[in-house]
């Protein structure tokens, strides 16, 4: 008796795992094809394949952006903006999107990032009469 | 089944939920959104491309505002609620004001009560380009009529010299009558000129126009006019089409059919 009902159990467990694999391996198929359907319908009409960004660091060394941010920033708009070229090479190859929002991806931590240093510096910027700057950006 | 077991399939499960949730848009990743770039490492080609909308007025309904609300949505466009301070970037207008040397001095009453959708042409040969001291508006590689609001100082050439009035000017600060804003693009400030940017930002995100893609009746139609394969070029091939003023000289990408 003793030994039918254990091995019941151990056929229920198997069924249990069993279930729990299929639903998840389901719910990866039918996320997949959502996916698959999602990007098929956003297609734009004649662009190239995007490429990949890696925007997880900063851009160059603190001490450089420090004192040359300005003109990173100058250099940007300029040639994203009106040469359309929207990317940024690093000097160790990496590979960032020319915009505001790449640096905001990381410093929008610190409600105070560009607030604090000009303040001190006494230097008004006019970006943030229409840019969104990290004091404004929701969270 | 032990425990550790469980509690690892419980999160991964979880886990999977939160990547979906996150990916449907229901929980936001962040805030500000990521761009898809094209392989644009290299300059673009000058004139390879040219961007150009087609718009079927024949499905166009008279009451309809959807891509009105959706492109000044999409673009931060602030509503002041009186004319005097209006900016618009996409219009609807009658057929006398878009076209109004047309040959056909006797319209149909259908036509003359459709109403047709209005934006910047981004012509080819465009007036506020020339006109413009500070080089703030350019006709980009694609044939798009940008605006550097950097370089903008708001002296309003370009109004005075756009025949068919798709600029406005900034009164006052725009921000005050943004009521819905979005952090995807940013707004204008006072003293510059703004206008339709033929949503060249979106282009940027793999996205269509915000006009097309509001239009219930799929009247428009967006493309290169370059590629004689493109949709708009087999549209523009099989149908009688008017641009605005043509007689001007200033070659609008925008397109009418009648």
């Amino acid at each position: 008796m003793i030994w039918a009902v254990s091995r019941m159990e151990a056929k229920m467990k198997i069924s249990r795992q069993f279930l729990i694999i299929a639903v998840s391996a389901l719910f990866l198929f039918a996320a997949l094809y959502f996916f698959r359907k999602g990007e098929a319908e956003t297609a734009p009409p004649a662009l190239h394949p995007p490429s990949a960004i890696d925007s997880t660091k900063c851009i160059a060394p603190a001490a450089f952006m420090r004192a040359k941010h300005m003109q990173v920033l100058y250099e940007w708009r300029n040639s994203s903006v009106r040469a359309g070229n929207r990317v940024h090479v690093a000097a160790n190859g990496s590979r960032f999107e020319k915009s505001l929002n790449t640096c905001l991806g990381c410093h929008s931590n610190n409600r105070f990032f560009c607030y604090n240093c000009h303040m001190y510096a006494n230097v008004k910027p006019t970006c943030w009469n229409c840019h969104l700057s990290p004091m404004e950006t929701p969270r | 089944m032990n425990e550790q077991r469980r509690e690892f399939i419980k999160k991964t499960a979880s886990g999977v939920l939160v990547a979906l949730g996150a990916a449907s848009g229901l929980i936001p990743a962040f805030s500000l959104e990521k761009t898809v770039l094209p392989v644009w490492d290299e300059e673009p080609v000058p004139g390879k491309i040219r961007w150009g909308m087609l718009i079927d007025t024949r499905k166009c309904r008279a009451d309809c505002q959807q891509c009105i609300a959706a492109c000044h949505h999409e673009h931060n466009v602030p509503d002041f609620k009186n004319s005097r301070d209006e900016i618009r970037w996409i219009e609807k207008n009658s057929y006398e004001h878009l076209f109004p040397l047309a040959s056909n001095q006797v319209v149909s009453k259908e036509i003359r009560d459709r109403s047709f959708p209005a934006l910047c042409n981004h012509c080819a040969d465009s007036p506020c380009v020339r006109v413009c001291p500070t080089g703030a508006t350019f006709r980009r590689w694609d044939g798009i009529v940008a605006m550097d609001y950097h370089r903008c100082n708001g002296c309003r050439a370009c109004m005075a010299a756009c025949p068919y009035g798709s600029r406005s000017f900034n009164w006052q600060d725009p921000r005050v009558a943004i009521h819905d804003p979005v952090t995807v693009y940013p707004t204008r400030e006072q003293g510059v000129v703004e206008k339709c940017n033929f949503c060249s930002d979106r282009m940027v995100r793999g996205l269509q126009p915000a006009c097309l893609e509001a239009c219930p009746e799929s009247a428009v139609t967006f493309g290169d006019l370059n590629d004689s394969n493109s949709d708009i070029r087999i549209l523009l091939g099989s149908n009688a089409t008017m641009q605005c003023r043509p007689q001007l000289g200033t070659k609008p990408s925008v397109f009418y059919i009648l």
